[in-house]
């Protein structure tokens, strides 16, 4: 199964990318400014010795090297280390807050494609029509628009004028209903959280939206013109069949390298959404953890979400490898 | 001109109204093509083959539109206009919709065979599946049939293991072999008629060699018809039955193959025969035709040919020639469209021999502007032929 090769290999040249990520952050974190030993004795008055006896707890009294080796030894076996500031161990604080973030990248991807991909189809079928035009100033609206405006107009339209939809926090449909008051069985579980992830969805999946209807509607231009669909239409393939089979599998390719690529900015943009919308995600730890100088947390996150953003670009390689035949495979015959 | 022809191509006009004016593409083109023949469409880039091509196929993409003529197939009229009570053009009754020429004649009547192999085959579906793909829809096979029948038409044009390339993708053919399964696709929705559009101009020669070979058995083993567009006489004269000359969206000259090579009866098709090697006369040095082709937009006057023409005289300026019947090759008529001939009393003989058009190049950049006043002047036309017809504003 050449696939499988191909994923395998892939994974593996994962490797010095991650060991890469985890050098410079290392690095960051322990020669930016700030001091991890006085910010735990918070401006106590403290002497000499209980300084030297903190370093030598935590290790920082030992070389750089041999603390960034310590510290993979430790990642290895998914010890990310003590959060200083929270008291408890990085892993333990992540694992909470990992979910929160993947679904709402998630989901702001599936209604970035799913309203993207038809209205990018409309607006190439429609080319200089008024439909088109109305597209793409919406498209040029979403892309110089930050997702945290637009969040808080969201906020202030459903849920402060209208009271449709909830503003704040999310609920997990992964957890028992009875973790939530007021909730009754799965239905109302699964409806709940919907309703509070769509402002966020939105807010945070606009962008991606713009971005993608644009290169769709590029690509399917393009596409139609391509001369494999003059010769469908030669053969008296329908119209309708020429638009979704003949040139929209052409067209998607580069849609798969965009959806990869902005991991990165969804990753970002995530971070200024969980803050508007108060929800307990990666990103608000992130930003909590880094206005602490928590730098074992910060540490921890960075590896966290380079991690993720590994994984999604490896996710679309091997998407891509799967759509367009053409990729070769990596293997040098 | 024995029975009614397979296809018959009459004053077809094909216009593109662009916004530096109305480019006529195609102007006035009648031809037919007869069972088991086939038949050559040869002219310059430009000159409006593919255009005439995609026409008949009703494939006209816009800013483009067919506004005249009539294309009869095996005796059904698949495009005609006529004047409506209002005096706009619009589609005769017994005219062919497009939802018709969509599934009654595309693939299944009338085939193409593209100029360029390696863009023609969708990149992301499997050979075989777009062979069949056009197989099922036009000959109304069920999936298994159409993969059979597609893998045998793999065989039939020459591909090595059809049944291991059935599944494979077109990036892994080579040119030759991407030519080879459109020719498998043409033939394999068993079409009356295939309109190959430049299909060898892509390849080398080599490979252009074996492909007309190829076609050349497979028309006499299934009696196909065949429309051949090149700006090659060379590969007219290993193929063709019958060529149609074409300048400037016109037919210049129409004639059985033999004779449009050996009794040649108009200059531009001499000027075309200079400017190509022939193994029957020895040079020391091949003629290019004088000039380029003038835009369609602005076409000169008169014979469109006469800036670059070496026998124009004053009279070609004036007359615009209809392609007659100027000879007679064993029952086909020979055409042609130059005022050297008797067949048009208009004046060859006294008229006087035109300045400068012997360079040729200042003329053709005087008529390409096409702005001078004495240029509208002399497009009075004494044939009554309405070159400036057509157009619809």
């Amino acid at each position: 199964m050449k696939l499988l090769k191909y994923t395998i290999y892939r994974l593996l040249q994962a490797i010095p990318v991650l060991i890469g990520i985890s050098v410079i952050t290392f690095l960051l974190a322990n020669l930016g400014p700030g001091d991890p030993v006085s910010l735990m004795l918070q401006g106590q008055e403290h002497s000499e010795e209980l300084v030297r006896t903190i370093e030598r707890r935590y290790g920082l009294d030992r070389p750089l090297h041999e603390r960034y080796l310590t510290y993979m030894g430790g990642l290895l076996q998914g010890d990310f280390g003590q959060s200083i500031h929270h008291q408890r161990p990085v892993a333990d604080l992540m694992i909470n807050r990992v979910g929160p973030t993947l679904l709402l990248v998630l989901s702001a991807y599936a209604f970035a494609l799913a309203t993207a991909i038809p209205l990018g189809i409309i607006a190439a079928n429609r080319r200089n029509e008024p439909t088109d035009h109305v597209s793409r100033i919406a498209a040029l609206v979403g892309v110089s628009t930050p997702s945290f405006w637009i969040g808080i107009v969201l906020i202030l339209i459903f849920a402060v004028t209208l009271g449709w939809l909830p503003s704040s926090g999310l609920i997990y449909p992964w957890r028992p209903p009875s973790a939530y008051r007021g909730i009754d069985g799965h239905l109302e579980l699964y409806y709940e959280s919907v309703r509070h992830l769509l402002l966020p969805m939105i807010a945070l999946g606009t962008l991606q939206m713009a971005t993608i209807m644009r290169v769709e509607r590029t690509q399917m231009i393009e596409s139609l013109q391509g001369e494999y669909v003059k010769l469908a239409r030669a053969y008296g393939v329908p119209e309708r069949t020429i638009l979704r089979k003949h040139a929209f599998n052409v067209a998607q390719l580069p849609i798969i390298t965009i959806v990869g690529l902005n991991l990165s900015t969804a990753i970002g943009g995530a971070v200024l959404v969980e803050t508007v919308f108060n929800i307990n995600g990666m990103g608000r730890l992130f930003v909590n953890a880094i206005s602490t100088n928590d730098y074992q947390l910060v540490m921890g996150i960075t590896m966290m979400l380079g991690f993720l953003f590994v994984i999604g670009v490896i996710i679309t390689d091997i998407s891509y490898a799967y759509v367009d035949p053409r990729v070769t495979y990596g293997e040098r015959e | 001109m024995s029975s009614e022809p397979l296809l018959r191509v009459e004053n077809l006009k094909t216009q593109f109204f662009t916004e530096a004016g109305t480019v006529r593409a195609v102007d006035g083109l009648s031809f037919e093509v007869r069972e088991g023949e086939i038949v050559g469409l040869v002219g310059e880039s430009g000159a409006g083959k593919s255009v005439a091509s995609m026409s008949i196929m009703g494939l006209v993409e816009a800013p483009g539109e067919i506004v005249a003529g009539e294309i009869t197939y095996k005796g059904e009229t698949i495009f005609g206009l006529e004047e409506g009570p209002d005096g706009e053009l619009r589609k005769r009754d017994d005219a062919l919709s497009d939802e018709e020429i969509r599934t009654r004649i595309r693939g299944n009547e009338i085939a193409v065979i593209f100029q360029d192999p390696m863009e023609s085959l969708n990149p992301v579906f499997t050979v075989g599946g777009q062979l069949r793909e056009f197989i099922e829809l036009n000959r109304g096979l069920g999936e298994d049939e159409a993969k059979a029948a597609a893998i045998d038409m793999l065989r039939e044009v020459g591909i090595p293991d059809p049944e291991e390339r059935y599944e494979e993708y077109p990036h892994q053919f080579s040119g030759g072999m991407r030519q080879r399964v459109l020719i498998a696709m043409a033939l394999a929705c068993e079409p009356s008629l295939i309109i190959a559009d430049e299909p060898t101009t892509a390849l080398d020669v080599t490979v252009e060699g074996q492909i007309l070979d190829l076609v050349d058995d497979l028309q006499a083993k299934y009696g196909t018809s065949f429309i051949w567009v090149t700006h090659d006489l060379g590969v007219v004269a290993e193929i063709c039955d019958r060529v149609n000359v074409m300048y400037l969206g016109e037919i210049v000259e129409q004639a059985p193959v033999d004779e449009l090579f050996y009794d040649t009866k108009h200059p531009y098709t001499n000027a075309l025969l200079d400017s190509i090697p022939r193994p029957d006369r020895t040079v020391t040095e091949l003629e290019a035709i004088e000039g380029v082709m003038p835009e369609a937009i602005t076409p000169p006057s008169g014979c469109r040919f006469h800036p670059r023409c070496p026998d124009a005289r004053e009279v070609c300026k004036r007359v615009h020639p209809e392609a007659k019947v100027v000879d007679d090759a064993g029952g086909e008529p020979h055409r042609a469209a130059c005022v050297q001939h008797d067949a048009f009393d208009v004046g060859y003989d006294e008229s006087p021999p035109l300045e400068g058009v012997a360079g040729g190049v200042s003329t053709v950049r005087d008529e390409g502007s096409g702005d001078s006043g004495a240029d509208s002047e002399l497009a009075a036309n004494p044939t009554g032929d309405d070159s400036g017809g057509g157009s619809r504003e």
